[in-house]
């Protein structure tokens, strides 16, 4: 129940792009067709649920003030959580390397239409992000594989929504000065708003 | 004879408008004016279109208003009647009441009305084109979901940043992805929440000394969450007070036991909310049937689920809104006011489900706000899923989150958004069913 809740939390009510607006420059580049965005949805869920766990345990057994204790006494006061950006990008940038290869073998269309966004996902806040927040919030194995899954699902609803909308504004006599990045900005930020109704929601 | 007047005088004026007259600047102005008055004058060319119809877009934008006219002039009356009520004087007379509505909502309107329309005809004179009549509807919606005590800049504030905002940037009319009412009042809600929440819902008199004691201007949501957070910090107590006991046998605050106790033996048996609405000091004030006529306080408009109904008979009859979304936002909110019974985890659960449909602005967001056909899912099926999901996240919202009393304006603005993404697979199964059945 208490995992449930939080996969509900960080899909409404934390969602990475309305609440901490992570992510952003994915969101706004792919989010012109929905197939698109929904495959570069998919794989930051994918990238996210191996991610957070994954540095979950190099927090956990590696990093921490105290983890390699594991290792002999001599190192029980250890702490190398400086190192935690420099490797939790590199487990980032190496499972992205590993959706680009998959992606290539199934799906050429799709990996043509990414284009440079997927490898761009190495990048992305959201990714680092959630990493970040797990070890920020204490959250145990299971909690910290639920959040990245959950993180990655609010995600792909946020520019799923968005490309639906876009789509829809194909037609519409958009004045000049704000056609493209400029009503897209706007966009989000009505959708933040609409997404309002979940801050505070009590789960 | 007036009309022949009238297009006399028009027609007159009319070349100075057209191209090469001396006000070509301004003719989408006097044309929105002119069709305002006159069906355009428009006859069929040889190809396009044949079949055409009077009721163009002015036409239905009329019939909306006509359908809001119910809530409006109950609104005034109510605006007057809770004044009344305020001051103990129920039994003035209706009309003075009515009078003093007038005089409170006519203001609001005339404002939305101004600044709405005066950011269109800029809009339209610089972007050359037509007057979008969108606005005749959206410039009644937000006096009618605003609270009488708004301050009048407030409404223009708002009205201008929605038209802009919320619509003009889209392209006008038709274009707009969020109800445009609904961002004027999710935009005050935000950014000038004093005015707009808590205990404005009654104009009061200047004269503090002149407002009955134990008068509230709360609203009926308002009362609930009052009740539910009440009762949830009463069981907190009882519990912090078992434990306390518990270690320390000596401890003793048999107040706070006693108090706590009071609220929460009921629990489970009765509702604290209908419990708090039946012993209210007008005590008939908050039973379902005068909530269901809409004697509460409440935005100007929305107070009365009768009123709404009127108004969707009329928009249902005349084909202008969706019964399907106005049917399934009831069901949905009403299914998961159900559902909520039966898990009765707190005291806004336990209230009987059908509280929820004559609380607040449910009946007018479904009617007015949810029905909008430029928000709303577009396709068939896809209207089903986009009135349901409105109905139960409003109940979600009012029951589950404690920052916000109503859910019905964020439910609405929510699907707003998603309401694309529906239609987008309502579509796209809709080709596969057919794909599948195509024979070559």
């Amino acid at each position: 129940m208490e995992l449930f809740n939080l996969g509900i939390k960080s899909i409404f009510v934390e969602n990475m792009i309305f609440a901490y607006f992570l992510g952003m420059c994915s969101f706004l580049a792919v989010s012109k067709k929905v197939s698109t965005a929904i495959g570069l949805g998919a794989a930051v869920i994918f990238v996210l649920t191996i991610t957070v766990p994954l540095d979950w345990i190099i927090q956990e057994y590696v990093l921490k003030e105290g983890a390699l204790a594991w290792m002999g006494p001599q190192f029980a006061e250890t702490n190398l959580e400086f190192l935690s950006f420099i490797l939790f990008i590199a487990v980032i940038a190496s499972m992205v390397q590993l959706v680009e290869m998959i992606i290539e073998k199934i799906s050429p269309a799709l990996y043509g239409s990414l284009g440079i966004f997927l490898p761009l996902i190495a990048v992305n806040c959201a990714i680092l992000g959630s990493s970040l927040f797990m070890v920020q919030r204490d959250y145990t194995f299971a909690e910290a594989t639920v959040f990245g899954f959950s993180s990655g699902i609010g995600w792909l609803l946020a520019i799923v929504a968005l490309a639906a909308i876009r789509e829809k504004l194909k037609y519409s006599n958009v004045p000049d000065g704000l056609k493209g990045l400029g009503l897209t900005m706007l966009i989000t930020g009505l959708m933040g708003l609409a997404f309002k109704s979940f801050i505070g929601l009590a789960v | 004879m007036e009309l022949k007047f009238l297009r006399k005088n028009i027609d007159k004026v009319k070349p100075h408008f057209e191209k090469g007259g001396k006000w070509e600047r301004w003719y989408y102005v006097f044309e929105a004016l002119e069709t305002f008055a006159f069906t355009p004058n428009l006859t069929t060319r040889s190809n396009g279109v044949q079949i055409r119809d009077a009721v163009d877009l002015k036409r239905m934008m009329n019939t909306v208003i006509i359908a809001m006219i119910p809530c409006l002039l109950f609104g005034m009356y109510n605006v007057g009647y809770q004044h009344y009520l305020a001051m103990g004087q129920e039994s003035a007379f209706w009309f003075d009441k009515f009078l003093f509505g007038l005089v409170k909502v006519l203001p609001v309107v005339v404002v939305s009305y101004a600044a709405g329309l005066g950011t269109e005809f800029v809009f339209a004179t610089i972007r050359r084109h037509p007057i979008n009549e969108g606005f005749l509807v959206t410039g009644m919606l937000i006096p009618l979901i605003m609270p009488p005590t708004i301050p009048l800049w407030q409404v223009a504030l708002a009205t201008v940043f929605a038209v802009i905002i919320g619509k003009e940037a889209f392209g006008g009319t038709g274009m707009n992805i969020l109800n445009v009412a609904l961002t004027a009042r999710a935009f005050l809600y935000f950014a000038y929440p004093g005015e707009i929440s808590g205990e404005v819902w009654t104009s009061l008199p200047k004269d503090q000394t002149e407002i009955v004691a134990g008068y509230s201007g709360a609203t009926p949501l308002g009362i609930a969450a009052q009740a539910n957070s009440e009762s949830s910090q009463a069981r907190r107590d009882v519990k912090d007070y078992l434990a306390k006991k518990n270690d320390d046998p000596s401890e003793k605050n048999d107040i706070i036991y006693e108090e706590a106790l009071d609220i929460s033996s009921n629990l489970n048996t009765k509702s604290l909310v209908t419990d708090r609405f039946d012993s209210h000091w007008g005590s008939s004030m908050y039973n379902a049937q005068t909530m269901f006529i809409g004697f509460i306080p409440g935005s100007i408009g929305e107070t009365s689920t009768l009123m709404c109904l009127v108004g969707a008979f009329i928009l249902v009859f005349t084909g202008v809104g969706s019964w399907k979304i106005i049917v399934s936002v009831f069901a949905g909110a009403y299914g998961t006011a159900l559902l909520f019974n039966l898990i009765a985890a707190n005291e806004f659960m336990l209230m009987p489900a059908h509280y929820h449909l004559v609380l607040g602005g449910l009946a007018f967001g479904a009617v007015y706000m949810a029905t909008d056909p430029v928000t709303a899912a577009q396709t068939e099926v896809g209207k089903w899923w986009y009135g349901i999901l409105i109905g139960v996240l409003t109940v979600i919202i009012r029951v589950l989150n404690p920052a916000y009393p109503e859910g019905i304006m964020l439910a609405i603005l929510l699907m707003n958004v998603f309401a694309p993404l529906i239609d987008f697979y309502v579509v796209k199964a809709n080709k596969k069913r057919r794909l599948s059945r195509a024979t070559v």
